[in-house]
C-alpha cells in the first residue's frame, strides 16, 4: 500500500510581514519522487528547511512518516535524510571518519557500518581519496560525500536541494539512477531542482511554486493538461505558468529579428 | 552499474541517552581538533612553541616581580592584590570567551549538519559550551589557578589550601565563560551574518593588541624599576582594594586568603559560594543560548546572508519592478569611454571594498599605534631622543607603510581575478587605478600623522611643508615598489583574506624599498648639507682607486662625497638632479614593469589551508 512519506498541512513561513512560504499543502507518497520547482526566491529552500527541520515554521505543520517534525523531531530526522545544495562538511574530517561520524548519530548498528561506508564510497567513487581531509575535496566531491552520508542510515524519505549543481554527467547520472533505486525501494524522494529537463525525466510527480505559494502540483501530463499545451515541454509549461513566458517570447522574436 | 542499496527504515532506531550523544559529539570535536593539530604544517607548531615559551617566561617574570613584592605588604592588600588579578583575569575571560562563542555558534558550519540530526538540541549545545570552556583554558590558568597557585607556595600553604584554589578557579572559569556566552548571545543579534568575519576579525586585532602590549610589561617593568613600587602602590589603593570585597573576584580572594589563614571552613564557604554563583551563570547562558537557537531568537536562517532584511527589501521592490524588456540588446553599440573611467572604475572598487571591509582598516590601524608609541616614547620616556630622529622614523614608517598597503592590491582581486583580466583595461588603467586606491587613504593617515606630530613637537614651518611634499613623492615611490611585488606575487586565502602577498615577497620588497630610501638619502644629502659631515669630509685624505672591490667601493664613496663640498648652487643643481632622477627611475621603472605584467595577465594564487589550490 502507498502511505504518505511527507505531508504539510497549511505551512507557512513570515520574516516580519514578508511571507516567504505561504499556507503549503503537499503530499509525497512511499516509492514517489517529487520535483519541487519554482523561479529564484520562489521560497523552495525555505520549504525544504522546514521540512528538516532547521526552521520552524510560523504557521502550519510538516509531517515526516507521520512524526510531527516539531514535535516528534528526533523519529522523524532518524527516518529522513537530507542534501543541501551548499554542503558544510567538517573540513578536518575525512570523507571516511565523516561517514562513521554520521552513522553514529543515526544510529546505525556498528557491525555493518563499516561495510555499508565502503559499499557507498566505492559506488561513488571515493575509495581511493577516502582517508584525505574533506577540506581538499572539490565541490562535486563534497557532494558526492554528501550523498554517501545521506544513504547510510537507508533513509525512508530523502530530501534534495539543488542536487545536481556541480556534479559531472557520470555524477549525475548517477544520482538519478540511485534515486530512482531509492523509490523503487519504497522511499520518498523530493528534490528541488532548477534543471526542468531533470525533472522531467526523473519526477513522477512537480509541484512549483510561485512567490511561495503552489500553483500547481501533478504528473508533467496532469500539467500539460491543466495548461492545454499537449505535447509540450515541462520548460514551457513551467514558463507559462510562472509568467516567465513573456521572456521566452522575447528571446525568440531576438532571435527571429 | 547495478545499484545495491539497503531497504528503507520502516520504524525509528532505538533512541540514545542525552549521555550517550553528548559522549558521541564530544568524541567528534575531539577527533576534529586532533585533525586539525596533526594537519598544522611544523612552522606553526614552531610558532605556537615559541608563543608558548614568551608567555611562560612573562608569567614567571611578572609573577616574581609581583609575588616579591607581596611579601612585605599585609593581609588585606595582599587580599585586595588577588582580587585585581581575579577581576582581570575575569575580564580577559569574558573578552576571549567572547570570540570563543562566536565562532563556536555564530560561524560554525557543522550546525545545520548537527541540527538535521536525530540527537538532541541540548547535548549539541553541550559540547559547543565545552568547546567555548576550552577556548578560555589558557586564561582561566593565568589568571584563576596560577595566582592562587603562586600565594599558597609564597605563604607555605597546606594540601587543602589547593583544594580552595582548585574551587575558586573553576568557579571563575565558569563564570567568565558564562558572562561571555550571555554577552554573545546579544552580539550575535546585533552583528548581521554577512559581517561575521569582520567582526571576528576585528575582536582578534583587539586581542593581538592587548596582548602585544602585555608583552611590553615586563620590558616597561624592568625600565621603571626605581620609579614604579608595586608595594607602595598597592598600598595607597587600599580604599579601592577593599570596595572588591562584594564581587565575585573579591569572594575568591577572601576563600584563599582565609585557606592561607588556617580557616579552612571559611574559605570553603566562600569557594563553594563563587563555584555555586558560577554553575548557575552557566547554567543560564547554556539555556538561553539554546533556547535562542530553538525557538529562532538566533536562528540557522541568520547565517544564511541576511534573509531578512533581503526579504523586506524585495516587498519594497515589488513596486517599482517594470516589466522585461530586452531592447536594450537591440541597441546600436556605444563607441568606448575613456580609459580614464576605466582607471577611476579600478581605484573606486577598491576604495569601497577597503570602506566595507573592517578587516582592512586594521591595516591603517597598526602605524597609528607604532606611530603613538614612538610619539609617547618622546614626549615621556627618560631617554630623550631628538626631533631629526624622530622624524627619520615617521619617513622611515611612512616609505615602508605605503609599500605594504600597495602590496596588499592584487591580492584583493581573490577569487575574483578573472574580471580584471578578462576586461579590456588591462596595462595602465589597472595599474593606475590599483596606485590610486592605495595611495589615496595612506597618504591622508599619513600626511596627517606626519603633520600632526610635527605640530606638536614644535618642527619649523618650512621643514613641515616639506615633510608634507616629499611624503607625497616617497609614498608614490614606494606604492610603486609594492605594485610590483603585488601583482608578481599575490595570493588569497579565504580563511584569512588579510594574507595577500607570499612572505618572500614580502622581504624582498621591504629590501628594495630600503634601498630606494639609501639611494634617495644620497640626493638628499646634497640638498640638505649636514654640518658634521662636510668637517669630517675636510679632514680626509684624497682617495684613489687602487683596484680591486673593497677600493672600488671607498672610491665610489669618496666620489659620491666631492659634491658635498661644491659650491651651494652646483650641489643643490645636484642634488635636484639625482633626487628627482632616483625617484623617476624608481617610480616609472616599477610602474612600467608592472602595467606589462598586467597586460600579460595576472593571476591570484588561492591557498586553502595548507594546500595551494590550482585553478
Amino acid at each position: 500500500m502507498e502511505s504518505v512519506l511527507i505531508k504539510t498541512h497549511g505551512l507557512t513561513k513570515r520574516y516580519g510581514s514578508v511571507s516567504v512560504v505561504k499556507g503549503l499543502d503537499l503530499e509525497v507518497k512511499s516509492g514517489e519522487i517529487f520535483g519541487f520547482l519554482g523561479p529564484n526566491g520562489a521560497g523552495k529552500t525555505t520549504t525544504i528547511k522546514m521540512l528538516t527541520g532547521l526552521l520552524d515554521p510560523s504557521e502550519g505543520e510538516a509531517l515526516i512518516c507521520n512524526y510531527d517534525i516539531s514535535k516528534q523531531p528526533a523519529q522523524a530526522k532518524s527516518l529522513m535524510a537530507y542534501v543541501p545544495d551548499q554542503p558544510k562538511l567538517y573540513g578536518k574530517l575525512s570523507a571516511r571518519e565523516f561517514l562513521h561520524l554520521i552513522s553514529a548519530l543515526y544510529r546505525v548498528p556498528k557491525d555493518v557500518v563499516k561495510e555499508r561506508a565502503e559499499q557507498l564510497l566505492n559506488l561513488f567513487g571515493l575509495q581511493e581519496r577516502a582517508d584525505e581531509l574533506l577540506e581538499g575535496y572539490s565541490h562535486s566531491m563534497r557532494q558526492k560525500v554528501v550523498l554517501a552520508s545521506a544513504l547510510i542510515h537507508q533513509p525512508k524519505v530523502i530530501l534534495l536541494d539543488e542536487p545536481t549543481v556541480g556534479l559531472d554527467p557520470g555524477s549525475a547520472r548517477l544520482l538519478k539512477d540511485v534515486l530512482q533505486e531509492m523509490a523503487r525501494q519504497g522511499a520518498a524522494v523530493f528534490v528541488s531542482t532548477h534543471i526542468l529537463e531533470i525533472a522531467e525525466r526523473m519526477c513522477h510527480r512537480v509541484g512549483i511554486l510561485k512567490d511561495g505559494l503552489l500553483i500547481a502540483q501533478g504528473s508533467p501530463e496532469e500539467l500539460r493538461q491543466k495548461v492545454g499545451r499537449e505535447g509540450e515541454s515541462l520548460e514551457d509549461i513551467f514558463l507559462e505558468l510562472t509568467g516567465s513566458h513573456e521572456n521566452a517570447e522575447l528571446i525568440k522574436s531576438l532571435e527571429e529579428g | 552499474m547495478k545499484i545495491l542499496l539497503p531497504p528503507p527504515l520502516e520504524s525509528p532506531p532505538q533512541e540514545q541517552s542525552f549521555w550517550q550523544n553528548f559522549i558521541l559529539l564530544l568524541r567528534n570535536q575531539l577527533q576534529v581538533s586532533w585533525n586539525k593539530l596533526r594537519h598544522r604544517p611544523a612552522r606553526a607548531l614552531i610558532g605556537m612553541g615559541g608563543l608558548l615559551i614568551g608567555v611562560i617566561a612573562i608569567v614567571v617574570s611578572l609573577g616574581i616581580y609581583a609575588y616579591g613584592s607581596l611579601r612585605t605588604l599585609s593581609p588585606d592588600t595582599v587580599q585586595g592584590f588577588l582580587s585585581m588579578l581575579f577581576m582581570v583575569g575575569l575580564g580577559g575571560q569574558i573578552f576571549f570567551g567572547i570570540t570563543g562563542a562566536f565562532v563556536a555558534l555564530y560561524m560554525s558550519d557543522d550546525l545545520e549538519l548537527l541540527f538535521m540530526a536525530p540527537v538532541p538540541i541540548k547535548a549539541v549545545f553541550a559540547v559547543k559550551s565545552v568547546v567555548i570552556i576550552g577556548s578560555n583554558f589558557l586564561t582561566a590558568v593565568l589568571f584563576a589557578f596560577l595566582p592562587g597557585l603562586f600565594y599558597g607556595l609564597l605563604f607555605q600553604a597546606g594540601a587543602s589550601f589547593y583544594i580552595l584554589v582548585l574551587l575558586v578557579g573553576l568557579g571563575l572559569w565558569a563564570m567568565g565563560t558564562a558572562i561571555a556566552e550571555l554577552i554573545n548571545l546579544l552580539v550575535m543579534r546585533v552583528i548581521p551574518p554577512h559581517r561575521s568575519k569582520e567582526a571576528i576579525g576585528f575582536i582578534g586585532a583587539l586581542g593581538g593588541i592587548i596582548i602585544a602590549l602585555s608583552f611590553q610589561l615586563p620590558n616597561m617593568l624592568m625600565n621603571s624599576r626605581n620609579k614604579f613600587d608595586l608595594g607602595s602602590w598597592l598600598e595607597q589603593q587600599k580604599q579601592m582594594l577593599s570596595v572588591m570585597k562584594f564581587f565575585p573576584w573579591g569572594w575568591g580572594s577572601s576563600a584563599l586568603v582565609a585557606g592561607v589563614s588556617q580557616n579552612f571552613l571559611g574559605g570553603l564557604g566562600w569557594s563553594l559560594l563563587i563555584l555555586l554563583v558560577g554553575v548557575l551563570l552557566f547554567l543560564i547562558a547554556f539555556n538561553l543560548v539554546e533556547k535562542g537557537f530553538r525557538r529562532g531568537f538566533i536562528s540557522l536562517s541568520q547565517g544564511e546572508r541576511g534573509k531578512r532584511r533581503k526579504a523586506q527589501t524585495e516587498e519594497r521592490g515589488v513596486k517599482l519592478q517594470k516589466a522585461p524588456s530586452l531592447a536594450m540588446l537591440k541597441q546600436d553599440v556605444a563607441a568606448p569611454a575613456s580609459p580614464w573611467l576605466g582607471m577611476w572604475a579600478v581605484a573606486k572598487k577598491d576604495l569601497l571594498s577597503m570602506k566595507r571591509d573592517t578587516r582592512e582598516w586594521f591595516g591603517y590601524l597598526v602605524p597609528l599605534i607604532i606611530m603613538l608609541f614612538f610619539i609617547g616614547q618622546f614626549l615621556f620616556s627618560s631617554v630623550k631622543t631628538s626631533h631629526s630622529t624622530l622624524m627619520t622614523v615617521l619617513i622611515m614608517y611612512t616609505i615602508m607603510f605605503s609599500g605594504n598597503m600597495a602590496l596588499q592590491s592584487f591580492g584583493r582581486e581573490g577569487e575574483s581575478d578573472w574580471l580584471l583580466n578578462s576586461v579590456p583595461l588591462a596595462g595602465w588603467p589597472v595599474v593606475w587605478g590599483k596606485l590610486l586606491a592605495a595611495i589615496l587613504p595612506t597618504l591622508v593617515l599619513m600626511e596627517v600623522l606626519l603633520v600632526g606630530t610635527a605640530l606638536a613637537i614644535g618642527v619649523s614651518k618650512t621643514l613641515i611643508v616639506a615633510l608634507a611634499v616629499g611624503a607625497v613623492f616617497l609614498s608614490l615611490g614606494s606604492s610603486s615598489i609594492g605594485l610590483f611585488y603585488s601583482i608578481n606575487n599575490c595570493r588569497y586565502n579565504p580563511d584569512t583574506p588579510q594574507q595577500r602577498i607570499a612572505p618572500g615577497a614580502s622581504l624582498f620588497m621591504y629590501l628594495i624599498n630600503l634601498f630606494f630610501i639609501l639611494l634617495l638619502a644620497v640626493g638628499l644629502t646634497y640638498l640638505f648639507l649636514p654640518s658634521e659631515l662636510v668637517s669630517a669630509l675636510r679632514d680626509l685624505p684624497a682617495v684613489t682607486y687602487k683596484g680591486g672591490l673593497l677600493s672600488g667601493l671607498i672610491y665610489g664613496i669618496y666620489l659620491l662625497s666631492r659634491p658635498l663640498l661644491w659650491s651651494t648652487a652646483w650641489r643643490v643643481f645636484l642634488g635636484v638632479i639625482v633626487t628627482g632622477g632616483i625617484w623617476a627611475a624608481m617610480f616609472f621603472g616599477f610602474m612600467a614593469a608592472t602595467v606589462r605584467q598586467s597586460r600579460k595577465g595576472f593571476r591570484v594564487e588561492i591557498i586553502a589551508g595548507r594546500k595551494k589550490r590550482s585553478r
